[in-house]
């Protein structure tokens, strides 16, 4: 493994940072510490990003000197490539009749049907969980649907909305300001308090969309 | 109970949020200035984490259905009343700083949400209180000998930041700029972020950052140089660099000032910062 670097993140965290930017390989580093890195006693929290893990620790009860040795420990152990993991699978189900659907496939020069086609025709793998809670990014989308994010954000997207934008995927899970492609909806709910785990997704999940009448 | 003849205008209840759900993209949430609902807690005999009301921007009344002790604290307010059954409660409006506590011996008993009974309102997460609502008093332990609430000043000259995980994308001019510059406290200042605002902005990098992890008191430069705190309803990720972060001891002192309140920063170290809350 290309050994990472440490830095601290406030007095509270630190992170861990792979080079080498996005890349399932990098990922799978990630995924693969950070399992480890949870079952550490003095681990409060932990977030996984593409390339970075960060790591929430009580100072009241260890110091970063402290929890920095026991990390690179858990690093040095690791093997000399990542683990292959698969994450859970899910599969949404998609009304594609979002505000955008007909915009976008103008801009990409696509029909609407070879649109939803592309977006539902593959797996996605969850690469961070965070922006709002339960929001998941989901890449990569298909080369032919890569947009930048729309000039201006929508004041209020709707809750379900599906959406594209910067080769990546998501839903949003509450009404809230969006500058997303808007390309159909769905009734699951990323993120239910009801629950015990409250977002439907974790980070190294994979994810399909289906699409539905 | 206590119920709500009139509330402030905006008022919600808080403990000190969810510390443990970061990966599901939940923000810390909680107490925007942990000292002072430590500080009310103690001079009700409550553990210092009880659910507490927050407070901004204008006073409120609460009318008590039973006897109770209750405690205000913040920025130049650090008082005790015993209710009685029947009687009135006023809320101050907060004059010195941002938010005031108040809170009852016993606990306000709203239902926990995740282990929490804070409000986040942009994920549904409780309600701002509203005038008629009623709040159930609980009986969490208590100690008989309620102690002072000892808050430290607020007006201490500097808030004390430790370097970010990309301090090395801004070259040392810039950093040495940042420390020395009088920011002020920007109206665009909510649970979420502060802003600081200057005469001329930094200059921010043109890095093309992926977006990762940040924490309560990230100090994050977004393009047009005008930085931006995380607060406790902050993002748990951002994509803008993060050149320094507010050390935990020092952020009520930000989380009370008001905007166009002048902030002079000072940099320190991670060891400093951990023992000065140890």
């Amino acid at each position: 493994m290309i050994f990472p670097r440490l830095t601290p993140l406030g007095d509270s965290a630190l992170t861990i940072t792979w080079p080498g930017g996005v890349s399932s390989h990098t990922h799978g580093w990630v995924r693969s510490v950070a399992a480890k890195v949870e079952r550490l006693e003095e681990v409060q929290d932990l977030v996984t990003s593409y390339a970075t893990l960060s790591i929430y620790y009580d100072p009241k009860r260890v110091d970063y000197q402290t929890i920095s040795r026991q990390v690179q420990a858990v690093l040095k152990s690791a093997p000399a490539e990542p683990p292959i993991e698969r994450g859970r699978e899910f599969t949404i189900p998609v009304v594609y009749d979002g505000a955008d659907l007909e915009d976008v496939a103008r801009r990409t020069g696509l029909t609407t049907a070879e649109v939803v086609a592309r977006h539902s025709g593959r797996w996605y793998d969850v690469y961070l969980v965070g922006f709002a809670p339960g929001w998941a990014y989901l890449g990569d989308v298909d080369a032919s649907l890569v947009l930048p994010r729309r000039p201006s954000p929508r004041p209020r997207v709707p809750a379900g909305a599906v959406a594209i934008a910067n080769g990546q995927t998501g839903v949003y899970p509450f009404s809230i300001p969006g500058g997303w492609h808007l390309i159909g909806r769905t009734d699951m709910r990323m993120f239910d308090p009801a629950r015990d785990e409250p977002a439907l997704l974790r980070a190294g999940d994979r994810v399909r969309f289906e699409a539905r009448a | 109970m206590i119920s709500v003849p009139q509330a402030p205008a905006y008022c919600t209840i808080q403990d000190l949020g969810w510390r443990h759900l970061r990966s599901a993209g939940m923000p810390v949430s909680g107490v925007m200035d942990p000292w002072a609902s430590a500080a009310a807690n103690r001079m009700v005999g409550n553990p210092t984490d009880a659910a507490v009301f927050e407070w901004a921007l204008t006073g409120g009344r609460l009318h008590f259905e039973c006897d109770a002790v209750v405690a205000i604290c913040g920025p130049g307010i650090e008082v005790t009343h015993g209710m009685h059954a029947g009687e009135e409660l006023v809320l101050p409006r907060p004059t010195a700083g941002r938010f005031l506590y108040m809170a009852v011996r016993g606990g306000v008993d709203t239902p926990t949400t995740l282990g929490s009974r804070s409000t986040y309102l942009a994920a549904g997460l409780g309600h701002a209180i509203r005038t008629g609502d009623r709040l159930p008093i609980g009986s969490l332990p208590t100690s008989a000998a309620t102690r002072p609430g000892n808050l430290p000043p607020y007006d201490a000259g500097v808030v004390r930041v430790i370097e970010g995980p990309q301090r090395s994308l801004f070259p040392d001019a810039e950093w040495e700029r940042f420390l020395r510059t009088p920011w002020k406290v920007s109206r665009a200042s909510d649970r979420m972020g502060y802003r600081l605002e200057c005469e001329g902005a930094l200059k921010a990098p043109a890095a093309d950052l992926l977006s990762e992890p940040a924490c309560v008191g990230a100090i994050q430069v977004p393009p047009d140089g005008m930085p931006i705190v995380l607060m406790a309803d902050g993002p748990t990720v951002g994509g803008y660099p993060k050149i320094a972060a507010v050390i935990t001891a020092d952020l009520p002192i930000l989380a009370q000032r008001l905007p166009g309140a002048a902030v002079q920063l000072q940099v320190t170290t991670v060891a400093e910062a951990q023992a000065l809350i140890r």
